[in-house]
Order: C-alpha cells, then sequence, then structure tokens
C-alpha cells in the first residue's frame, strides 16, 4: 500500500480575495472518533490519576495529596506528550479508534516538545466551554484549537499508515 | 496577501461542516439534554472560564437553554441563551434532513459567537 502524500498546504485564494469552500488538505478524524478517543484517553488518566491520590494521600498528611495532585498532573502531562509527540502519534484512544496525531506541513511526527505544548494547549481549547475542541465541527482542515496552535492534524490510520 | 486581507478573506469564506459530525455533535447535545435534569442537581460541567475568572464565556448558559428548550420552557431558555433555542432547533433539523455537508457565512458566525458573548456578559453584570 503507497502512503499518500503529506497534507499540503491550503491553496492560495484566486484573485479578488474570495476563498470558496472546499474540503480539507487531506483526510481527517471525524468528530465521533475523536471523541470516543478522548473518551478513552480521559478514563484511563482518571483513573491511574485516583489511583495515584488514594496510594498517596493514603499515608495520612496534607504532604501527600499535594504530591498526588502534582504526579497526576505530571502522568498527564507525560502520558500525552510521549504517545502523541512519539512516532506513532498515537495515545491509547487513538490507537483504539484508529486515528493520530500528525504535523500539518511535513505529515511526520510532532516530536515530544509540541506533544507538551499540545497538552497545555488544551487548556486553552477547554476554557470557553470547550469551544476550543467544538471548533473542528467547523473548521476547513477539522482543526480544534489546540492543533491550531500546535499546527498538527489529526487523520485516520488507513490514510496516514504508522511507519 | 497582508494580514488584514487574509482576515477578510478568512471572514468572507464560507464555513462548511460535515453533516455526518453535526449529526454526532447534535445527537449527543439532545441526548444529554435530555438525561441531564434526571441527573442530581449540579451534575453538568461548570464553565472553566467562569470558575477562574468569574467571567462568563458566549456558551455559558447553553446547558439551561438546551435543557429548557427541551422541556418547551422558552422563556427559561431564551433568558439563559438564545442561541440554545437556535442549537436544538439546528441538531433537530440536521437529524430530520441529514445533509452531507452544511455551510454558513463565517462572518454571520463571528458575528453570533460575538452577540452570545455580549448576552451573557450583560447576564452576568459586566456591561
Amino acid at each position: 500500500m503507497t502512503e499518500p502524500a503529506a497534507p499540503m498546504p491550503p491553496a492560495p485564494p484566486p484573485a479578488g480575495g474570495y476563498m470558496p469552500p472546499s474540503g480539507p488538505s487531506g483526510p481527517r478524524a471525524n468528530f465521533g472518533q475523536r471523541l470516543v478517543a478522548a473518551i478513552v484517553d480521559a478514563i484511563i488518566v482518571t483513573a491511574v490519576t485516583w489511583i495515584l491520590l488514594l496510594v498517596l494521600a493514603g499515608i495520612g498528611d496534607e504532604g501527600g495529596a499535594i504530591v498526588g495532585y502534582l504526579l497526576a498532573i505530571v502522568f498527564g502531562v507525560a502520558y500525552f506528550a510521549y504517545l502523541e509527540g512519539g512516532p506513532t502519534g498515537q495515545t491509547l484512544g487513538k490507537k483504539v479508534m484508529s486515528i493520530r496525531v500528525i504535523d500539518a506541513n511535513t505529515g511526520g511526527p510532532i516530536g515530544y516538545g509540541r506533544g507538551v505544548g499540545r497538552y497545555f494547549a488544551r487548556w486553552i481549547s477547554s476554557i470557553p466551554c470547550l469551544l476550543g475542541y467544538f471548533w473542528m465541527l467547523w473548521d476547513r482542515e477539522k482543526q480544534t484549537w489546540h492543533d491550531k496552535i500546535c499546527s498538527c492534524v489529526v487523520v485516520p490510520t488507513d490514510a496516514y499508515p504508522v511507519q | 496577501m497582508t494580514v488584514a486581507g487574509a482576515t477578510a478573506a478568512a471572514l468572507r469564506a464560507p464555513l462548511e461542516a460535515d453533516g455526518r459530525d453535526l449529526r454526532i455533535a447534535g445527537g449527543l447535545m439532545l441526548g444529554a439534554g435530555l438525561l441531564l435534569p434526571l441527573l442530581p442537581e449540579g451534575a453538568g460541567l461548570p464553565c472553566p472560564l467562569r470558575t477562574l475568572t468569574g467571567v462568563p464565556c458566549p456558551l455559558c448558559g447553553m446547558t439551561t437553554s438546551v435543557t429548557e428548550t427541551l422541556r418547551l420552557d422558552l422563556a427559561e431558555a431564551l433568558a439563559a441563551n438564545p442561541a440554545g433555542v437556535a442549537a436544538v432547533v439546528a441538531a433537530v433539523a440536521v437529524l430530520a434532513i441529514r445533509p452531507a455537508r452544511v455551510r454558513m457565512s463565517a462572518s454571520l458566525a463571528y458575528v453570533t459567537l460575538a452577540a452570545m458573548w455580549l448576552f451573557e456578559l450583560n447576564r452576568f453584570g459586566f456591561v
């Protein structure tokens, strides 16, 4: 199977500035796939967080709970940054739904640094009642705000297979 | 193209949504709107912006508006956020008509979003 070319940047608009509507510059993960993947990831991260909190808060002092919260944040960052920034671009949820994160310009992995950035950019997407997540519904490239901030897209693996 | 030119072009270009994505989102919204009143008080998600800063976002009041619209209490729905009534109508239409794609004016969408925000800022006494 031949891998399709990396997604190309949108063509420049014709003279006059008007840009007619068109589909994304390549196949994109749909809303349902991304929603289910997010739910699976949320369950995993929440479960591990609760285990960390129970173990550390069970020690009995406030310090244990604070360390538990910090470890939970560190786990969240590590989970998303390592898995989305790695060569596959897939968290466990994305793997279940056969979708992955790739660089919007090169089609390659986004790298661990941008993986960390994408994790924190999610907070920006969440702040106005998740508006940044819903943005993909009408965005031409089906990008959320955190996709745009980190210049990446989420694609189906049947069109963009993992190397 | 200048930044101003690119912004103007982006505002003129219609937004286009995939019909299947809208059906999923609309179905979930209607399902949540029917389910939430059956759950204990305060089961909905609080707005992070309002929780952190006290300032409402454009989508504040949408949960109340959608649930009240589905209970046919339009006065309560409109008081919370008029866009909730429109969202319910749009969701029902998308589920009934099943369009392949839906196009809308970007300018109109952004103006609507700004109007929603102004409405909520006014509701919470900021303007």
